[in-house]
């Protein structure tokens, strides 16, 4: 039963996902990659993480997704349309994309915390647990992410600051 | 073959959704019915009252306009999108009932068959409901982008932005909720304030009042009410994102607007006024007798009254305003709540009622 | 410094808006100015109120206008139309006389009241007939016939309130009942309804 609906989810992801990167309409690229992040939130639930699958819908779908409209429905959709996806900016594109699908199977194969399959009900699921670890043990890398974001978040600011107003 | 107490589980789990969800989607006839009888005695007129007795009847008039009304879709709308808004803007409200309380467990007389009155009670429901109410923001993008107008662009682009503000604000004041109950849960939080009024969330003093105030702020903005309803201005915008709309997808698109009302006061009833909770505790013997449900309904249907006094008593600020009020004055409040709130709760972590008994009062 | 505190005060604890909020309060509690009108409850106006024209007839039952065409000549926009009669006995006095035809066009009439002054004889008056809308042009000529039946509202009934009315399906008509009165919109003390 589970394996059924893992199936589904799983399978949707990934045709939401090539959705994203095929359809040629932007706003309908971000409704597939909004399906695509509510399936992974759904997988999440079959893992028995609750806390992760709504932090994954708040966060991305919720906060996120929706940032990302608002950049693309200001973009005139004519012009993104007729222009050709094979472009010479595309070619950066077209040589690391498969060097990043090689690593990351790379990864999958090599590394040896993807062994852990059978680990998956035994992790706390507890949002307790969860928040005490990521306040004690993983409190370090917390903070510096938080202060990374801190800094983007200024930088974007500083960057839309108009020259020659102080 | 599941066993019979799997499918009596998964019986009572789909009549109460079937309950639940029919009685929002008929809740906003009776609801537009008593905002327009309302909207009359503030303005001194009558109200509907030509059909059916005192009017009673004009929402299913009106509706029957709706169904039997041409579906418009706008030439060179994106046909696809501008069909899918008026769900994606309606379902996640509904979704957020899932996880609401409305009493205590019930045990049904005769067959000793105990029901919660609620559909699911999740250890992360209160992110659920905030991840959740963030969704339907989507179904306001989509309509007003879809239906390639101008008007309905810059009512979605509005709601977004208002959306957004808005939301930050709200997720504080849901942490602070937490904080003060000590649990994600919705009937957790429910539980911890029970006892009468005076352990209500809303007086855990000094932040609960305030906490109160910005939920009760950021909720009006979410839900794109006056004074917050700058994405259907009429002024500027026309109708806003749903300015091309007609007939039933116009009908379900204020259908979403009519529960996402409903939602921020059953979200209100939950957090600060104890859900369920009896007011006076067992103050007066009587009022034992109520069922929790009623207390439940009456709270809900007291802040419903509220937001619909509140539309035709004040003006709706200006946008930069709004945004003035969301990002200068909410978050910055609530983050220095959120200190106090978590101080309060180290140092001080009394109720009203554990003041009085340490003072030796006993009210009940 | 006590202008500050106040300011903070009244900002903390919101007390502009509940002020704003109890102002829509005792609207909601006071009474509606709407009337149901025109098939639960109609306005009599004033006795001053000039409406529809009627033309009237003395005790014993005779039309008064004697077709003397004085209210013709003090129309100021032209739309009484009079034309004697005289009787085949040939006798000629003035008390005898009627109209043949007596029209007035309700369109171009600005309902001066000027008619009512000239007539000699008080035959034509001003009635508190309002509701004069019709569907074509021809509705809006009253003849003779139509001016000389009675208004509903008699003329000493004292005007200035509502009272019940009903529809009268069959006639297409609003009929008020003028023993039904209703207490409207309570009259302000020192603002007597009496005369
Ligand atoms: S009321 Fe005035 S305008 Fe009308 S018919 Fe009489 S005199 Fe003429
Ligand atoms: S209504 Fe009066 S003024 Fe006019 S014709 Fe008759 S009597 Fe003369």
């Amino acid at each position: 039963m589970e394996q059924l609906f893992f199936i589904g989810f799983a399978f949707m992801a990934v045709v939401a996902a090539v959705g994203v990167i095929s359809l040629r309409n932007p706003v309908h690229g971000a409704l597939s990659l909004i399906v695509c992040l509510l399936q992974v939130a759904a997988i999440f639930v079959l893992l028995r993480s609750p806390f992760l699958a709504v932090v994954q819908v708040f966060i991305y779908v919720g906060a996120v997704m929706v940032l990302f409209l608002f950049a693309v429905m200001v973009v005139d959709l004519r012009r993104v349309e007729l222009e050709s996806p094979f472009n010479a900016r595309g070619i950066f594109a077209y040589i690391l994309a498969p060097i990043a699908v090689i690593e990351i199977f790379a990864v999958i194969f090599v590394s040896k915390s993807f062994d852990a399959f059978t680990t998956v009900a035994t992790l706390p699921t507890k949002i307790e647990t969860l928040a005490r670890v990521l306040f004690t043990e993983y409190l370090f890398p917390f903070e510096i992410v938080s202060v990374l974001l801190l800094v983007a978040m200024v930088a974007a600011i500083v960057m839309t600051l108009k020259k020659g107003r102080s | 073959m599941p066993s019979i107490d799997t499918l009596i589980v998964v019986g009572v789990m789909l009549l109460k959704v079937l309950i639940i969800g029919g009685a929002l989607f008929c809740a906003p006839l009776p609801l537009t019915w008593i905002e327009r009888k309302l909207a009359g005695r503030i303005q001194q007129r009558l109200g509907p009252h030509r059909v059916g007795p005192f009017g009673l009847l004009q929402p299913l008039a009106d509706m029957i306009k709706m169904f039997v009304k041409e579906d418009i879709v706008p030439a060179k709308a994106d046909s696809f999108l501008f069909k899918l808004a008026p769900i994606l803007a309606m379902a996640p409200i509904f979704a957020i009932f899932v996880v609401v309380p409305f009493g205590p467990d019930i045990t049904i007389p005769f067959i000793d068959y105990k029901v919660s009155l609620y559909i699911t009670d999740m250890n992360v429901g209160i992110i659920f409901v905030l991840a959740i109410s963030g969704l339907a923001v989507y179904g306001l993008i989509f309509g007003g982008w879809a239906s390639n107008s101008k008007y309905a662009m810059l009512g979605g682009m509005r709601s977004t932005a208002q959306m957004i503000s808005y939301e930050v604000a709200m997720s504080f004041a849901a942490v602070g909720v937490v904080m003060m109950s000590g649990s994600l849960s919705l009937v957790d939080i429910v539980t911890s304030q029970s006892g009468g009024f005076l352990n209500w969330n809303i007086l855990y003093l000094p932040v609960g009042p305030l906490w109160f105030v910005i939920f009760l702020i950021a909720g009006l903005a979410e839900m794109n009410r006056i004074p917050f309803d700058m994405p259907e201005d009429e002024g500027s915008l026309a109708a806003g994102y749903h300015v091309e709309y007609s007939a039933m997808r116009f009908a379900f698109l204020s259908l979403a607007e009519y529960v996402a009302m409903v939602s921020i006061a059953v979200l209100l009833v939950v957090f600060f006024l104890g859900g369920w909770d009896n007011p006076l505790g067992s103050l007066i013997p009587i009022l034992d007798y109520v069922p929790p449900v009623f207390w439940f309904m009456g709270k809900v249907g007291a802040f419903i009254y509220f937001f619909m006094w509140l539309r035709f008593t004040i003006p709706r600020y200006r946008y930069d305003q709004l945004m003035t009020i969301g990002w200068k004055i909410m978050i910055p409040l609530s983050l220095a709540n959120i200190l106090a709130t978590g101080m309060i709760k180290i140092y001080a972590d009394y109720r009203i009622t554990d003041v009085l008994e340490m003072v030796g009062l006993k009210l009940w | 410094m006590v202008d500050i505190i106040k300011t903070v005060i009244t900002r903390v604890l919101f007390l502009d808006f509940i002020k704003g909020l109890l102002v829509t309060l005792k609207y909601t509690l006071s009474r509606s100015i709407t009337l149901k009108y025109p098939d639960h409850e109609t306005w009599i106006p004033y006795e001053r109120f000039r409406g529809e024209h009627k033309l009237h007839r003395n005790e014993d039952g005779r039309e008064l206008c004697v077709a003397c065409e004085l209210c013709v000549a003090a129309c100021p926009t032209d739309c009484i139309t009079v034309v004697p009669m005289e009787d085949e006995t040939g006798r000629r006095g003035i008390n005898d006389r009627v109209a043949k035809v007596w029209e007035v066009n309700l369109v171009r009439c600005l309902y001066c009241g000027y008619c009512e002054d000239a007539c000699p004889t008080t035959a034509v008056r001003l009635s508190r007939g309002f509701e004069l809308a019709c569907t074509d042009l021809d509705g809006t000529i009253r003849e003779r016939e139509a001016l000389l039946t009675e208004s509903p509202i008699p003329e000493h009934y004292e005007g200035g309130v509502v009272v019940k009315a009903k529809y009268i399906r069959k006639l297409i008509q609003i009929k008020p009942e003028l023993w039904k009165q209703k207490d409207w919109w309570p009259a302000k003390p020192g603002r007597s309804k009496k005369r």
